[in-house]
């Protein structure tokens, strides 16, 4: 294994721990606008790492580019979609946590 | 966009993306290139007004930036993911969005969603409504560290 391919299985490595951070923070966060925080956490750092790791194993070659792409991609679609999921909710009429435990308390 | 820069841009789409430099290949591309071409010609000219998002360097020179942001959130995050769910403060408030000029106040919103902990839940005459997990990453944002680096980066544009 050269110097490079250790770099990358740090860098995949990295990527999977954030990637199933997020995975946990799905289920262990309480409410829905939290849990949209713990998946954008393997959107965006997960990914980033991920997919740097796999540039260090490609050759120099039209790969990169399409790596970089595919980064580039998805970098501007996942907010995009968080941020319709949270404004569709909102608008839908669901509390955040700190405002339904106010209104229980009345 | 001029139109041969337009040309010379899906062009090296094409050939970076296909990798098959074959004539039958490149006969394809050509074929959809002048399709490209055909339908979005039409397009500008039913629909008149044509605004491009600038991609230049300094979208390369933000983007450094945030990824680097991207970073230390996440860290935070991670550490309430692993933590105690008694850490989470989750709160939402109004952020003003004034504060950067106005053809990137959708690109402020995404950089706000795309950095872990906060997350923009509505825009509305230039307030944008945040989400964050932790009550301390609002005041942050508040204090427009991300705003500053935007206006920055951008307002050479005017």
């Amino acid at each position: 294994m050269s110097i490079l391919d250790y770099f990358s299985a740090i860098l995949l490595a990295g990527g999977v721990f954030f990637s199933f951070t997020g995975a946990i923070g799905l289920f262990r966060f309480p409410d829905f606008f939290t849990r949209v925080h713990a998946a954008s956490v393997t959107d965006t750092i997960g990914v980033i790492l991920i997919i740097a790791g796999l540039l260090l194993q490609t050759s120099f070659d039209l790969n990169i580019i399409k790596l970089l792409l595919i980064l580039a991609i998805l970098l501007l679609t996942s907010p995009t979609a968080s941020h319709a999921l949270a404004k569709s909710a909102r608008h839908g009429g669901l509390l955040t946590l700190a405002e339904s435990n106010r209104s229980n308390d009345r | 966009m001029p139109i041969i820069k337009r040309f010379f841009l899906l062009a090296a789409f094409w050939l970076l993306l296909s990798g098959h430099y074959d004539p039958l290949m490149l006969g394809f591309g050509a074929f959809s290139l002048g399709l490209v071409f055909y339908i979005s010609i039409r397009m500008d000219r039913l629909d008149g007004e044509v605004e491009y998002i600038t991609f230049g360097q300094r979208v390369v020179r933000y983007w450094f930036w945030l990824v680097g942001q991207i970073f230390v959130s996440s860290i935070g995050v991670t550490k309430l993911v692993w933590g105690k769910t008694s850490d989470l403060s989750p709160s939402l408030e109004k952020v003003p969005a004034t504060t950067v000029p106005d053809s990137t106040q959708v690109l402020y919103a995404n950089s706000i969603t795309l950095t872990p902990g906060t997350l923009s839940v509505d825009i509305e005459d230039g307030d944008i409504t945040v989400h964050a997990l932790q009550k301390k990453s609002l005041q942050e944002l508040k204090e427009g560290a991300m705003a500053k680096k935007i206006s920055e980066i951008w307002k050479k544009e005017r």
